[in-house]
C-alpha cells in the first residue's frame, strides 16, 4: 500500500507537479497512442478496436494534461477506425462502427474533462497543503516570539474577561506579583486587588474598557504575598471578531521605588514651599528662578513674574555692591554667608531688615549651578530690640533718678549732724559711682560691661584718662553681676588716691592694667592698680568701709584673690580670678 | 572762661522738677555761701533770669514738665545771657555735645555736688 502510494507520488511529482515542455508531452501522447494501436492490432485484430484506447487516454490526460489527452482521443478514434475500415462501404465504415466511433470519442472526451478536473484538484490540494504548512511555521514563530516577549517583560500583563476576572497572567507578571501558581488567582475579580482610590479607578477603567476605551491610573496594591506596592496600570480593550471589546488587557508596572523617591522629593518641595522664611534660588549669573510663598509675600511679588529678576534687585542700591563683592565671593570661598542686610519691598519700597543666609546650590556632580537663600524677616526682631533698648533706657533713667533722690535724702538727713559731713560726702560720691556703673550696663542692655569702658567711666571724674590714669589690657567683658562691685571698688581706689595717694598731687599716676593668662577653663584674669609718684605711703591704722569694700566684696564677687599692698612708693592693689568666673568669654 | 568774677556774684539758678533733689542742691549751694534761686520748670526759670541778671551759673535738669526741656532752656540762656556758666543734668543717656550750646557741661545723674562746686569755682 505505502509502496504504491509512494510510486504514485513519484509519478505525480514527475508529471503533475513538474510539467514537461509541450512538445515532449504531445510527443509522448502520439508515441503512446501509436504503441497502443500496434499492440491492439497484434493482440486483438479487428475485434473491439477501442478496448485499449480508453485507459490509455485517461492515463495520458492524468499525467500530461488536457491538451495531449484530447489529441490522444482523436488519434485513438482514427486508429480504431482504421482497423475496422470496410472498402465497399460508401462511408468507409459501417453505420454500427460509425456509431461506436462517435460514442467512443464522446465518452473518452468526457473522461478527459473529468480527469483534467481531478488533476487540477490534485494540484490545488498540493498548493493548499504547502500553504498551510507554511502558515503553520509562521504561526509557530510568531507564537514563540510573543510568548518570549510576554515572558521576559517585568510588567504584569494580564487578560481579563469582560466581568474583570483574571484569565491570563504573564510569567514575568506572576513573578512581580509574587504568584507561584496562576490557578490560585485565576477567575478572581481584578478590581478587588486595588485599595482605596485605586479600587474605584480600577472599576472605572474596566467600565471604560467595556465601552472600547483605554485608561491608565496609578494605584496601590499588595502583591499576592502581601508586599505593598505602587503600580502604574494601563487598561485597554481587546477587540473580538466583531470588533467589539471581547476581553480586556491590563498592564501594570511596579513604580514603588520611583514613587518613594518622588515622595521624598515632594516632601522637600513642601518644606521649602511651606516655610515661613524667605526661600529662594538664583543661577550663578544672579537670575532668580525660585521663590517660595513667604518670599514673594515679604517683598511684594505675590503674582509677579520673577524670572526677569536678579539677586541685586532685592537690595537697596547701597547694598548691591556689598552683595556682589563680599557676600557671593564669600559663598564661593567658604560655602556660606550669613549676615544682616536689608531687602527692598518691590511695590512700596519699604526697607526690610533681614538675616540673609546664602549657600551654593550644586548639581548631582557637585558643580555650582546657583545660589540658595533662607532669609529671615528681621523686622519684628529689630522692633523688639528697639523696644528693649527704650525700656532699658527708661529703666536706667528711673533708676538714676531714684539714686539722685536717695543722694538728696541722705545728704539732707546728714546735713547739720555734727561730724557727719565727710560721711555724707563719701556716700554721695559712692552713689555717683553706682550711677556710672548702671550707665555702662545699660549701654549693653544690662547683659555685660566692657572693662575698659567701665574703668573709664568710674575713673574719669578723678583724673584725666591717659595722663594721670593709665589703662591697659585686652578687651574683656565683665559679667553684669560683678560690674557694680568693680565700679565701686575703682571709685574707692580713685577716691583714696585723690585724698592720700598718687592723685593727691599734680604729678602722680595710676596704672590700671589687666591681663589674661592661660587657656580655656584655667584662664586667669589678673587686674592690678598701681600708684606711682604720690607722697610716701603709710598703712592706715584702721581699715574703713572703702578698703573693706575693695578687698572683701571683690574677693567674694570674683571668687578670687584680692590684696592691697601699702608700699611706701605707692599703693598696689591686685585682683586675680578665674576668667570664666569674672568675664563673659567670647571667641577672643 | 577768662571773664572777671565780681565779688558777690556767686549766684546760681537751679532748675529741677524733682523737689527733693532741688531742695538738697539749694541747701548745698546756700551752705557753700552762694545765693541760690530755684525753679521747677523752664518758664519759671526764664522769669527768674529776667529779673536777676546777676545769675552766673544755671544748672538744669533735662526732663521737665512744661513747654521747654532743659536742653532748650540751655540754648535760650546761652542766646540771651551769653556769659552764663551752664550745666545740663540728665539721668537719661548722655546728650551729645553738638546738641548742647557752647561751653555747656553735661552731668550724668546722680552727680557729686562737691565735685561740681570745685569745677565751678575753678572756672
Amino acid at each position: 500500500m505505502t509502496a504504491s502510494v509512494a510510486l504514485l507520488n513519484r509519478l505525480r511529482d514527475l508529471t503533475v507537479a513538474r510539467p514537461r515542455p509541450k512538445s515532449i508531452r504531445y510527443g509522448i501522447a502520439v508515441l503512446t497512442v501509436v504503441a497502443v494501436a500496434l499492440a491492439q492490432s497484434a493482440m486483438f485484430g479487428s475485434s473491439a478496436p477501442w478496448f485499449l484506447y480508453t485507459p490509455t487516454v485517461v492515463l495520458l490526460t492524468l499525467f500530461l494534461g488536457r491538451g495531449p489527452g484530447i489529441m490522444a482521443t482523436i488519434l485513438s478514434a482514427i486508429g480504431a477506425g482504421l482497423v475496422v475500415v470496410e472498402a465497399d462501404e460508401p462511408l468507409l465504415l459501417t453505420p454500427v462502427h460509425w456509431g461506436a466511433s462517435v460514442i467512443f470519442t464522446l465518452t473518452t472526451l468526457g473522461l478527459v474533462v473529468l480527469v483534467e478536473a481531478l488533476r487540477t484538484a490534485l494540484l490545488d490540494a498540493d498548493r493548499l497543503r504547502e500553504e498551510r504548512e507554511q502558515a503553520l511555521v509562521v504561526t509557530a514563530e510568531r507564537e514563540a516570539f510573543l510568548s518570549g516577549v510576554l515572558g521576559s517583560s517585568t510588567d504584569c500583563i494580564k487578560v481579563l474577561d469582560l466581568d474583570g476576572k483574571l484569565t491570563f497572567m504573564s510569567e514575568g507578571g506572576q513573578r512581580v506579583m509574587e504568584i507561584s501558581d496562576f490557578n490560585a488567582v485565576a477567575g478572581c475579580p481584578w478590581p478587588d486587588f486595588w485599595q482605596d482610590a485605586g479600587n474605584t479607578e480600577a472599576k472605572e477603567a474596566m467600565e471604560a474598557a467595556r465601552h472600547g476605551q483605554a485608561r491608565s491610573f496609578i494605584g496601590k496594591a499588595d502583591t499576592f504575598m502581601g508586599t505593598p506596592k505602587w503600580w502604574h496600570v494601563a487598561v485597554s480593550p481587546i477587540p473580538g471578531q466583531d470588533g467589539r471589546p471581547d476581553r480586556v488587557l491590563s498592564v501594570s508596572r511596579d513604580i514603588t521605588e520611583l514613587r518613594a523617591t518622588e515622595e521624598q522629593r515632594e516632601r522637600f518641595v513642601r518644606l521649602a514651599e511651606n516655610s515661613a522664611d524667605f526661600v529662594g534660588m538664583a543661577r550663578t549669573d544672579g537670575g532668580v528662578f525660585y521663590m517660595n510663598e513667604a518670599a514673594r509675600r515679604l517683598v511684594g511679588l505675590e503674582d509677579a513674574d520673577i524670572t526677569r529678576l536678579t539677586i541685586a534687585d532685592f537690595f537697596p542700591p547701597e547694598q548691591v555692591e556689598t552683595v556682589a563683592c563680599e557676600v557671593l565671593p564669600a559663598v564661593d570661598r567658604d560655602g556660606h554667608w550669613v549676615g544682616e542686610l536689608t531687602f527692598r519691598h518691590f511695590r512700596t519700597g519699604e526697607l526690610i531688615p533681614v538675616l540673609y543666609s546664602v549657600f551654593p546650590i550644586t548639581d548631582t556632580t557637585g558643580a555650582l549651578v546657583g545660589y540658595g537663600t533662607v532669609t529671615r524677616d528681621f523686622r519684628e526682631r529689630r522692633r523688639a530690640e528697639d523696644d528693649m533698648r527704650l525700656m532699658n533706657g527708661e529703666l536706667a533713667h528711673r533708676l538714676k533718678n531714684v539714686l539722685a533722690v536717695v543722694q538728696s535724702v541722705a545728704s539732707q538727713t546728714l546735713r547739720g549732724v555734727p561730724g557727719a559731713e565727710a560721711a555724707s560726702q563719701n556716700l554721695s560720691a559712692r552713689l555717683v559711682a553706682l550711677g556710672a556703673a548702671t550707665d555702662v550696663l545699660t549701654g549693653s542692655s544690662w547683659r555685660s560691661a566692657d572693662l575698659r569702658e567701665l574703668a573709664t567711666r568710674a575713673l574719669s571724674p578723678h583724673g584725666r584718662i591717659g595722663e594721670r590714669i593709665l589703662l591697659s589690657g585686652p578687651a574683656v567683658t565683665l559679667k553684669p553681676e560683678l560690674t557694680v562691685a568693680f565700679a565701686l571698688a575703682l571709685h574707692e581706689l580713685a577716691t583714696n588716691a585723690a585724698k592720700y595717694g598718687a592723685l593727691s598731687n599734680d604729678t602722680g599716676t595710676v596704672t590700671l592694667a589687666w591681663s589674661i593668662t592661660g587657656d580655656g577653663d584655667d584662664a586667669v584674669l589678673a587686674v592690678s592698680w598701681r600708684e606711682e609718684g604720690g607722697p610716701p605711703v603709710t598703712p592706715p591704722e584702721r581699715k574703713g568701709f572703702g578698703s573693706a569694700l575693695i578687698e572683701r566684696s571683690l574677693r567674694s564677687y570674683f571668687s578670687g584673690k584680692a590684696a592691697t599692698d601699702y608700699r611706701p612708693e605707692g599703693l598696689v592693689f591686685e585682683l586675680e580670678a578665674r576668667l570664666k568666673d569674672a568675664a563673659i568669654t567670647t571667641g577672643k | 572762661m577768662g571773664q572777671s568774677k565780681p565779688i558777690g556774684s556767686n549766684t546760681i539758678l537751679i532748675v529741677e522738677d524733682e523737689a527733693l533733689v532741688r531742695f538738697d542742691l539749694v541747701d548745698f549751694f546756700a551752705d557753700a555761701g552762694w545765693r541760690v534761686f530755684d525753679a521747677g520748670d523752664a518758664d519759671e526759670a526764664i522769669a527768674i533770669l529776667d529779673r536777676h541778671k546777676e545769675i552766673r551759673v544755671v544748672l538744669t535738669d533735662v526732663q521737665m514738665p512744661g513747654s521747654m526741656d532743659g536742653v532748650k532752656l540751655a540754648h535760650y540762656v546761652r542766646g540771651r545771657f551769653p556769659p552764663t556758666i551752664l550745666f545740663v543734668v540728665s539721668g537719661n543717656v548722655p546728650i551729645r555735645d553738638d546738641e548742647l550750646p557752647e561751653r555747656t557741661t553735661f552731668l550724668p545723674k546722680p552727680f557729686d555736688p562737691h565735685r561740681l562746686l570745685r569745677q565751678i569755682e575753678s572756672a
